[in-house]
């Protein structure tokens, strides 16, 4: 195995009641990437970003994370490897505020959460407000993420996966519903997270401006297979993928 | 948290609630002398089941899960007080201290596998366990005296009066509601509510979420010991019933009253509980009747129970610095 | 059925047995009175699992409402002593009687908590119970009744020298018939289909426009109604007593949970299963045999929560 190699899948293969919903894949990633995955409806894209976080077990093949078998780890412990996942529906803490979202991910990252005695507002406070300052949301800082606004749901994904400090950063779709400015927003943090900080960036996406503006690498999933992988600029004239997938889009 | 447009207003509500603690707890303490030993003794009751009933909380309005068999760690801990002291002659402090480890530890096997569940599940198998250890106390003759129960478990000397008992009671259970209090508001008791609210996000954050479960259901489960273990040398007496499924929904009941989002809406709901039921005892025979109309009622209209609504009364905007205020 | 614990007429029943040696008779009568106490079981834990299956509520206080049908049985079976088959027109006089009571439970109550959480609904019902008991209470007083049977179920019958009190037979055939009745009801009957579509896919139900509300007032009323026919079934057994519902509760639950939530077939496998477990332990641990139920129940739930017969989708 490349030693540079920050994320390693081989041959990865996933059936529900008979269906395949990934069919030998193999992908690997090097440190640093801002790579895409894309494809139409169904075709496999969640289920591989579950596959790689532990949320489903694949029936064969195997997941490398630096080095290390992850295949049947559970995701929490994949998490703590530095490996971070943000959700295609917001999946926050609704009945908690947006800070304290925040923060749940910051004192986890930091190993805190078994403290049972230090009351948890004077932990990680400059760590929360900066990320909340970072992404744009202080000004809804004290509100129930449940009362959020689609997008600042969406925009607080961000936040508490920036509070995971994570190396390998996986986004399911994070624009989705946004607006164009919203989106033009969340796009360029996302890329000074991966140009500023270094994390390594999968993520998956519809909007295919998105995709040509952003990714450095693009891979296309069709029918829970890879079709095409390689710069956008050569997929996009990849006969096939014209086909199965641009073809119906444009 | 200079950053809260709402700040002055929470601190000013954060105030008043700690200004009525001071207040409760001053009455507390001088209660006593203004009231009878009949009341005395409702005192106590409530202070138990508060203790009782805040431990339930920590499952139901913490983690989010409804337990029906939380009745079994306070009655595993009032048998643990009261065969240690009976058969073995064991001081009541060392006792209260046995309560809460063997409650702990029954509390560590049944949340071993009850953790594994959630829901409707989750309510029927600690249902399920609670019924099974109330067979086992019921049926074990030799040991636990079966339906007979235990009697003549008396409180030390020092603590004969119930005036005695009262103080050493409040002074128990305030040092255990603090404790429960810190554990509420540490990074712990966050991470129980991140587990209520989204366990699947939790887990991808990076917890092992059925470990923080257990932990969360032991301290649960030991301070529902120690609330049994009170009970003991207050009634002189246990028996099976205090197992069984029954008992476990009278902290499910002072929850649902005081509300569940506060900290302190099950001691609230314990004193209206325990306060109407020795009121409305004295005069009728209808007081099932009379609460089962109380909490239906409040499920109907005040879901938030007391607590919820005196918090509607407060606060009319949506945010808060703490989720779970006192 | 006795309803175990302190309730427990075991004690007789277990110095009866003692000192004979284990014969085929003896456990074929184990097994039958195994069977009655399950179809009794069966009786009040399908009216709970329907109800559960479609309206998604878990009645705590159906056994309550069971102990209403056997109070209102004996009621019935008071006024009408002077006319003949007294017990057999006061049973399903108090099923009928206890559905009208069930619909205006639904009406009046239940309709209100569909859209709670499930501990809201869990908590109300649980209240319901102590409402519904202190009812009893002020209604029948604290003595307890007993119905005089007819002569015909008055002595036990021997089964291949097997003892059975002959109203046991009563007790199984009602069983039987029910679950026939419902089976038939359920897959051969148009509104069977409805109440099948209906624990499988409550938007599918409303699509097809057909007025959930109305399926969830007369689901309700089925439940109860069986709970009301089980209520009479029962009141001829040894004595009605206030609490009885108590115990009988908890062990439908069981019975659901052993059979799978929303499933017939489970319900019935499910109440056999424990009614047996019952039965025959009281052989050979008389102590044990609430402990085992719920031993059984527990495995049941954590190797499969869904039980024998359910799906694991609803939780």
């Amino acid at each position: 195995m490349n030693m540079t190699d920050i994320l390693k899948v081989e041959h990865l293969c996933k059936s529900f009641g008979g269906i395949m919903a990934t069919q030998d894949v193999s992908y690997s990633m090097k440190s640093g990437e801002f790579s895409a995955i894309v494809g139409p409806n169904g075709a496999g894209k969640t289920t591989f970003f579950h596959l790689i976080s532990g949320y489903h077990r694949a029936d064969s093949g195997s997941v490398w994370y630096k080095e290390k078998n992850i295949t049947k780890w559970p995701p929490h412990k994949i998490a703590r490897l530095g490996v971070t996942r943000c959700f295609q529906v917001s999946n926050n803490y609704p009945m908690l505020t947006t800070y304290e979202n925040v923060r749940q991910a910051v004192l986890t990252q930091k190993k805190r959460t078994l403290n049972l005695f230090t009351p948890a507002k004077n932990l990680a406070v400059e760590e929360t407000l900066n990320i909340l300052d970072m992404v744009g949301i202080s000004d809804n800082a004290n509100t129930m993420a449940g009362n959020l606004s689609q997008g600042d749901k969406k925009i607080l994904e961000i936040a508490m996966a920036l509070g995971s400090k994570p190396e390998l950063l996986y986004l399911d779709e994070p624009t989705a519903g946004m607006s164009s400015d919203e989106t033009y927003k969340t796009m360029e943090l996302i890329k000074r997270l991966n140009e500023q900080m270094g994390v390594t960036i999968l993520f998956t996406e519809h909007d295919m401006p998105v995709v040509f503006g952003y990714a450095h690498r693009l891979t296309v999933l069709h029918q829970g297979a890879i079709i095409a992988d390689g710069i956008p600029e050569e997929v996009r004239s990849d006969k096939m993928v014209q086909k199965v997938y641009l073809g119906e889009e444009e | 948290m200079q950053w809260s447009h709402n700040m002055r207003f929470f601190q000013s509500y954060a105030m008043k609630k700690q200004l009525w603690i001071i207040v409760v707890i001053i009455i507390a303490a001088i209660l006593p002398t203004i009231i009878g030993a009949f009341w005395i003794n409702v005192a106590v009751e409530i202070l138990i089941m508060g203790l009782f009933a805040v431990s339930f909380n920590m499952i139901f309005g913490y983690m989010g899960q409804l337990s029906f068999g939380h009745a079994a760690f306070y009655g595993v801990g009032a048998y643990t007080v009261g065969l240690l002291m009976a058969k073995l002659s064991i001081p009541f402090s060392l006792s209260l201290i046995a309560a809460m480890l063997s409650a702990g530890a029954f509390a560590l096997i049944i949340g071993y596998f009850c953790i594994r569940l959630t829901g409707i599940y989750f309510a029927i198998l600690t249902l399920s366990f609670g019924q099974l250890i109330y067979y086992i106390v019921f049926e074990w003759y030799s040991f636990t005296g079966g339906d007979n129960g235990l009697q003549g478990i008396a409180a030390p000397h020092l603590l004969s009066s119930v005036t005695a008992y009262y103080y050493f009671t409040l002074v128990i259970v305030i040092a255990a509601l603090i404790v429960m209090w810190y554990i509420s508001r540490s990074p712990f008791g966050y991470t129980m509510r991140a587990i209520r609210d989204n366990a699947n996000r939790t887990r991808f954050l990076g917890i092992n979420v059925k470990r923080y479960m257990l932990i969360n259901f032991v301290i649960a489960g030991a301070f529902a010991g120690l609330a049994g273990g009170l009970w003991g040398p207050f009634n002189q007496s246990i028996s099976p019933d205090l197992l069984n499924w029954t008992e476990s929904g009278i902290p499910v009941f002072m929850t649902v009253i005081g509300g569940s989002a506060s900290f302190l809406g099950p001691m609230v709901g314990s004193i209206i509980y325990t306060f109407l039921n020795a009121f409305v005892t004295g005069f009728t025979q209808y007081w099932p009747l009379i609460i089962g109309i109380v909490i239906m009622l409040i499920i109907l209209f005040s879901p938030g129970g007391i607590q919820g609504l005196i918090d509607k009364w407060y606060k009319h905007s949506d945010s808060s610095d703490e989720n779970i205020e006192l | 059925m006795e309803t175990g614990g302190r309730n427990s007429g075991s004690k007789s029943e277990r110095e009866e047995i003692t000192g004979e040696s284990m014969d085929f008779s003896l456990i074929f009568s184990q097994f039958l009175s195994g069977l009655s106490r399950g179809a009794m079981l069966f009786l009040i834990a399908s009216g709970l699992s329907l109800i559960f299956g479609v309206m998604n509520i878990l009645n705590f206080a159906h056994a309550a409402l069971w102990l209403v049908g056997a109070y209102l049985a004996y009621t019935f079976w008071n006024l009408l002593q002077p006319y003949g088959f007294s017990l057999w027109v006061s049973i399903p006089l108090a099923a009928v009687a206890l559905s009208a009571i069930g619909w205006a439970i639904e009406r009046v109550l239940i309709r209100r908590i569909y859209n709670r959480t499930l501990s809201e609904q869990l908590v109300f019902t649980f209240a319901m119970i102590l409402v519904i008991d202190n009812l009893i209470k002020i209604i029948w007083g604290v003595q307890d009744k007993a119905i005089v049977r007819p002569s015909i179920v008055a002595s036990p019958v021997f089964i291949f020298g097997a003892p059975l009190d002959s109203y046991f037979i009563f007790v199984i055939f009602t069983g039987a018939v029910v679950a026939i009745g419902l089976w038939w009801f359920l897959s051969k009957t148009k509104y069977g289909h409805i109440i099948k579509a209906a624990v499988f896919s409550r938007e599918m139900v409303s699509a097809l426009g057909i007025p959930v509300p109305k399926i969830y007032t007369w689901v309700f009323v089925l439940g109860i109604f069986l709970a009301g026919l089980a209520g009479g079934v029962q009141a001829p057994i040894g004595s009605i007593t206030l609490g009885m519902d108590n115990a009988v509760i908890i062990q439908a639950f069981i019975v659901v949970v052993i059979g799978g939530f929303g499933s017939l077939l489970g319900t019935l496998v499910g109440s056999i299963i424990v009614g047996e477990i019952y039965a025959f332990s009281i052989l050979f641990w008389p102590d044990g045999a609430m402990i085992l139920i719920f031993v059984v129940a527990a495995i049941m739930l954590i190797i499969r929560p869904w039980g024998l017969f359910g799906t694991p989708m609803r939780t």
